[in-house]
């Protein structure tokens, strides 16, 4: 997007590169034998490392994942003004999709061809991430933290070696749900009103482990037509008093809106993606006669997840660094969950070029994450599952209501959990309590 | 029964807003031969006007009214400064200019209004009517919809049928030679012409926004199913576009609630296939007589 205009030209980002090694070569500190040493590496640079990601910045799914760009490049902004990671400033290019998986590919073609980023991180986007992931790994791009719960960023490593998720997977997330409805809520008849794609699919799969009896409906939609009153008419037909839905924050709106109309008055389940409650509050504020006031308000009562803290936990030692890191770097407006998700990501992206040391190459950072991914400290409530065998992101949540105002109530506390057949446990690393290093860079 | 009922009320509404739509495009064939691919993102233009107005803390009707005399003016300039240049050149001229137009009201929008979703209020409230212990799937709003829709094709027909004004405009827009020769003050026919129509599409997007969310895009998806329903009732006629939009709301509706929303627009696009075919004018069309 606008960043392009300070894009170097691949052939200036050569020169430069040829200009340092000759520095390097004419006695400095440095004395690689064969020549180069770490800095041979595409997008890496004595002085710099760059990296780029593909964020809907337009249209349907712009509402919210807009934000997350601004988050990441706010930290890695107070990175940088702390001297970035191994002497390296960390540049970011952001460039806009659309959500639209044709769109993706042509940026991501940009990113990785001409802009020559050193790594891809945090994309976002089931099918918009799918489009170029073969790409990426073929490339041999790490491709970190896509912004997506899908299964297939971290269930193959052998398919895809380069690729590393982030949240937790939406299979899990379906699971600790369908077993928090299977214990608290028996006599609950279960609606599922589901994105029609991975997101859905792959947390029907979760809830269904434990809620095949209770399910008495289900609803797809097609991300892109925002008239879901069918889909919530079926709903409302089928008895369905708890749905629990997989959509989009857009569509968390929408189905508020529809049920109005409809008079239907279930109990609602939001996964973790389409609760944000500030964002649906105040799409929904705004219409007429009261129906729906107050900004936050609206969504209390609706049972969500949680895997970071959010801004509704201003004591929380996580958040007060995001807010300080907004505060000093951020663009307009103010902090929201969405930058708070983009920081977390951030955040760990430099814990992993942290740990893959001073000769920064591809392969070795993506060696260094599988090596010390389960170990990394970070604002997630649960370790990362990282290993040479998965590339799971976030191993957990916990499930809270949300009441006044938006303040997220823990119901249960941490459960983590891994994809199939893994059972359910509480979550005995202390991730939830722990709290940023001093400088608020990771050590 | 509930959700047969609830589904057909949704097909309703929604049917409306296809026909509203397609009036503007009927409108603007009828008076000027063109097919205006520019509507749906003049009507967004317009509808960000009303939502402006509205934001400001002015009433919501201040917002509506403002925002049909916005068309007016609009489709009036868009007529004089981008399409007239063309007249008299091939037809295709015309109709590729819409397509530019298309993108770069788009843009600007974008730039202008930004890109985020923003909700419309709806003045009659977003809840269902409620009748006895039921509540049925339709809002005041949405009565206020099909109402409005009623009216401007009952205008329409009237404007074509009955008024000389109306005769004016079909003879200027099918034979300008000619309509000339008769005294007919052909520029300012089509002038009126793209006005009208372009009030008529504010007020589907009006419509179409009342009660949901709005961003530069939102009319996108009603630009293939308006047309849809414009072609369906044979383009040239007010009554056609109102029972093509009414048919193509009803059976997406239903398709979507039934069968599966990933089907909508394969369900669209048969149906305008089916037409087609059986009948290549359209449900409405008159004998090819006066084919110019």
């Amino acid at each position: 997007m606008k960043r392009r205009h300070t894009r170097p030209a691949p052939l200036a980002g050569v020169l430069a590169t040829l200009a340092l090694l000759a520095a390097c070569g004419a006695g400095d500190d440095r004395s690689d034998e064969d020549g180069g040493g770490g800095v041979s590496e595409v997008g890496v640079s004595e002085e710099s490392v760059t990296v780029g990601a593909h964020f809907p910045l337009t249209g349907v799914a712009a509402p919210g994942y807009s934000e997350i760009p601004t988050g990441a490049q706010a930290y890695f902004d107070y990175v940088n003004a702390q001297g970035g990671v191994h002497g390296r400033q960390i540049e970011y290019l952001v460039k806009d999709d659309g959500y639209n998986p044709t769109n993706t590919n042509t940026v991501t073609s940009e990113l990785v061809l001409q802009d020559e980023i050193f790594a891809m991180v945090g994309g976002l986007g089931t099918p918009t991430h799918s489009a170029v992931v073969d790409f990426l790994n073929e490339e041999g791009v790490p491709d970190l933290f896509v912004s997506s719960g899908s299964l297939q960023w971290g269930d193959d490593v052998e398919d895809k070696p380069y690729t590393f998720g982030w949240q937790p997977d939406y299979e899990i997330e379906g699971k600790i749900i369908g077993q928090y409805v299977a214990e608290n809520l028996p006599d609950a008849k279960v609606g599922l009103f589901l994105q029609d794609d991975d997101f859905g699919e792959d947390a029907e799969k979760g809830v269904r482990q434990y809620l095949e009896d209770q399910v008495v409906g289900v609803e797809r939609y097609t991300s892109g037509n925002t008239d879901v009153g069918p889909q919530i008419a079926g709903l409302q037909a089928s008895g369905a008093d708890l749905v629990l839905s997989f959509n989009t924050p857009s569509y968390t709106a929408l189905s508020q809106l529809v049920s109005l109309k409809l008079g239907y008055d279930p109990q609602w389940f939001y996964s973790n993606v389409g609760s944000d409650p500030d964002l649906v509050g105040s799409l929904l504020s705004e219409f007429s006669e009261g129906a729906v006031e107050g900004s936050a308000s609206s969504l209390d009562g609706v049972l969500t997840t949680e895997y970071i803290p959010g801004i509704d936990q201003a004591e929380d030692p996580w958040v007060q660094l995001w807010q300080k890191v907004w505060d000093e770097h951020g663009t307009e407006g103010e902090l929201t969950n969405y930058r708070v998700y983009g920081m977390s990501h951030a955040y760990a992206f430099v814990q992993a070029l942290q740990a893959a040391g001073e000769e920064l190459t591809r392969d070795g950072l993506v060696e260094a994450l599988e090596e010390v991914g389960q170990d990394l400290d970070g604002p997630q409530l649960a370790p990362f599952r990282f290993t040479a065998d998965s590339h799971m992101g976030i191993s957990g949540l916990r499930v809270v209501e949300i009441k006044d105002g938006g303040a997220a109530d823990p119901l249960t506390p941490v459960l983590v959990s891994d994809i199939g057949d893994a059972p359910i446990e509480e979550d005995t690393s202390g991730q939830a309590d722990d709290a940023p290093p001093e400088g608020g860079v990771p050590e | 029964m509930q959700q047969l009922v609830n589904t057909a009320l949704s097909g309703l509404t929604l049917g409306m807003v296809y026909a509203a739509f397609a009036l503007a495009l009927v409108m603007i064939w009828r008076s000027t031969r063109v097919v205006n691919f520019a509507q749906a993102p003049m009507a967004m233009v317009t509808t960000f006007v009303a939502l402006a107005v509205i934001d400001a803390g002015h009433s919501y009707w201040l917002g509506f009214g403002l925002a049909l005399l916005s068309g007016l003016v609009l489709g009036a300039v868009v007529e004089r400064v981008v399409i007239r240049p063309v007249e008299g050149k091939p037809e295709i001229n015309a109709v590729i200019l819409t397509l530019g137009l298309f993108i770069v009201l788009h843009a600007l929008a974008s730039v202008v209004f930004g890109n985020r979703y923003r909700s419309f209020p709806a003045p009659f409230g977003v809840r269902g009517v409620e009748v006895g212990d039921t509540t049925l799937g339709i809002t005041g709003f949405g009565i206020f919809s099909i109402a409005a829709v009623l009216v401007v094709m009952a205008l329409l027909v009237l404007l074509f049928r009955v008024t000389d004004l109306g005769l004016r405009m079909r003879a200027a827009a099918y034979h300008q030679e000619v309509a000339r020769l008769l005294g007919v003050r052909v520029g300012r026919m089509l002038t009126l012409g793209w006005a009208l129509a372009s009030v008529v599409g504010s007020l589907a997007g009006l419509l179409i926004a009342g009660g949901s969310l709005v961003h530069p895009g939102f009319m996108d998806s009603i630009v293939v199913f308006g047309f849809v329903a414009a072609v369906l009732g044979g383009l040239d006629s007010p009554v056609g576009a109102v029972v093509g939009g009414l048919l193509l709301g009803l059976s997406l509706s239903f398709v979507s609630g039934y069968v599966g929303s990933q089907l909508v627009a394969l369900t669209a696009l048969a149906i305008l296939m089916l037409v087609l075919t059986l009948r290549p004018g359209g449900l409405f069309s008159q004998p090819a007589q006066r084919r110019v």
